[in-house]
């Protein structure tokens, strides 16, 4: 209890600033600058009032986190109406449609004039304090209600039965900037990955078949970086060209000798991508065929991501997701090694006249600007965990949750397939020997 | 028949037991499957430009493609000469 005649001593001073940039400083507005930059010399001057890397903003300032209401009737019980863009009110059934991110944010066009690295909001650099869970005051009870953002990105209140999602884009990564909502069916994915199963019986591991219930199939929002891009690339090689063909010796000893011309050859080409997904999570990222079978989730690529609607979590109600951990800067070198790949592509027909081949042995690409947008993609995973050494391998089973294209690893029973493998092997060197057998 | 053809023939069992080893176990692994993203991304490309300079003549090789041929090999890196590649605006 404080005595009114002896007021409590004042609370300690708090420590002064320790600094330009500590993290006590609240950062100015953007474009906003405490110094007139006019004042300053030319070259700082230039330097300041360069251009920021664009972005294009994405936020829905319409949804807010925590409870989003039917536009009709004000419940928060919203869900995707699977086989459509739609979202439904479960409670009065109202149904609306989300605006398409290609339209809303122009990322369909201004390829040709790309410059620089855009930056949508969603894909921007995640900040490693940033925690993955978020809370929110229900507002229907005052309860506390905990989202994990590694898995999920909406939450049901325990107590009132409210739905919360989160749509605000904080810097942890999990908010991307669009969604492609779910078209094939649970019933039609589960009979893409019976079918897919069903040819590969004879050799499959026999726990895996004795297992194997597609009905456990889960639908999964996996991360991506979805990149537009505006580059040039040279290569340059040897190419050859046969001029002549001719045998010498005769009999046992004949032999075939070639006459080439051999060029050097130097290719140039200027190209555009548009939406070329990469992983953005770091464990999907890794297609080591030797530890995990993430390569599965890879070959389901492409999505019809120019669908993609702008991002709103109650399109992820009831179902999982993963959060985005890398950046932009992290990915761009998987980019540039898909854009070399690219270009050796696109040059390939004009070295046709090489009959003989080329061997390409310098490559140099110009990326004059790239385009980054996030987007959570829809899976169907089916996945078995095969015991064995260093923790087995986990074998996964995908469909493309929008075009239905479907692939899997089935793990094989070793013992049969060499089985089957030495059958063949000993009939083929059964008739080898006895066609030499019949010739001596 | 020449000394040749008859290990080629004598070598058929090996070749076929490994040979559908590898083409089984791909079937049901799919370890060599990946997004083709070459053929399968929207791209837009001016003309290919470039030069094609003779610089020699091989008489009376063996060999039935050029050494180390990698015109199919797109994902194959070879020596990368530094660009701008880091997507700053051109200056």
């Amino acid at each position: 209890m404080s005595n009114p005649r002896n007021p409590p001593p004042p609370p300690p001073p708090l420590p002064p600033y320790t600094g330009p940039g500590s993290p006590q400083d609240v950062p100015p507005l953007p474009g906003q600058s405490p110094i007139d930059p006019a004042t300053l010399p030319k070259p700082i001057r230039d330097e300041l009032q360069a251009p920021d890397p664009v972005a294009i903003d994405t936020s829905a300032a319409e949804l807010k986190d925590g409870a989003n209401r039917c536009p009709k009737c004000g419940a928060t019980d919203i869900r995707h109406k699977t086989g459509s863009d739609l979202l439904v009110c479960l409670f009065c059934r109202n149904t609306w449609h989300g605006a398409r991110v290609e339209e809303e944010f122009g990322l369909g066009t201004g390829l040709d004039e790309l410059s620089g690295t855009v930056v949508a909001s969603g894909a921007q650099a995640i900040d490693a304090g940033s925690s993955h869970l978020m809370s929110f005051k229900c507002s229907g009870c005052g309860a506390e209600v905990t989202v994990n953002t590694e898995s999920q990105m909406t939450a049901r209140c325990h107590w009132c039965r409210h739905v919360f999602g989160v749509n605000e884009q904080v810097a942890n990564g999990a908010v991307p900037d669009a969604v492609l909502p779910f078209h094939i069916k649970k019933d039609d994915a589960v009979a893409r990955i019976r079918q897919f199963v069903g040819k590969r019986q004879l050799f499959a591991l026999k726990a895996f078949k004795e297992q194997f219930t597609p009905e456990n199939v889960v639908p999964v929002y996996l991360p991506y970086m979805i990149v537009d891009g505006r580059v040039s690339a040279d290569v340059s090689g040897q190419g050859e060209i046969e001029t002549a063909r001719y045998t010498r010796g005769s009999g046992d000893n004949k032999k075939t000798y070639y006459d080439a011309d051999v060029y050097q050859v130097e290719r140039h080409v200027d190209f555009t991508v548009d939406d070329l997904p990469l992983e953005s999570s770091g464990a999907r990222g890794n297609l080591d065929t030797r530890v995990n079978t993430n390569n599965i989730i890879n070959a389901i690529l492409p999505f019809d991501t120019k669908n993609a609607v702008k991002w709103n979590a109650s399109y992820l109600n009831g179902v999982s997701s993963e959060k985005r951990d890398r950046d932009v800067e992290h990915l761009r070198p998987r980019l540039e090694d898909q854009l070399l790949s690219i270009a050796r592509h696109q040059v390939e027909a004009s070295v046709n006249r090489y009959d003989r081949g080329v061997r390409w042995e310098q490559e140099r690409l110009d990326v004059h600007g790239t385009r980054w947008v996030s987007m959570y993609l829809p899976v169907w995973l089916y996945s078995y965990h095969e015991p064995g050494r260093n923790g087995g391998l986990l074998h996964y089973i995908a469909v493309n949750g929008r075009t239905g294209e479907t692939m899997g690893s089935v793990p094989v029973q070793h013992w049969k397939l060499l089985l089957a493998a030495l059958a063949v092997g000993t009939f083929l060197e059964g008739i080898a020997l006895w066609i030499l057998a019949n010739q001596s | 028949m020449s000394e040749d053809g008859s290990l080629a023939l004598l070598l058929l069992g090996p070749a076929g037991a490994t040979g559908l080893y590898w083409f089984l176990y791909r079937h049901y692994r799919n370890t060599d499957k990946s997004h083709a993203f070459e053929r399968e991304t929207a791209v837009d490309a001016q003309p290919v430009t470039g030069s094609d300079r003779k610089i020699d003549e091989i008489k009376g090789t063996r060999e039935t493609r050029i050494r180390g041929d990698n015109v199919h090999a797109y994902r194959t890196r070879v020596q990368r000469l530094p660009g701008n590649g880091n997507g700053k605006p051109d200056t």
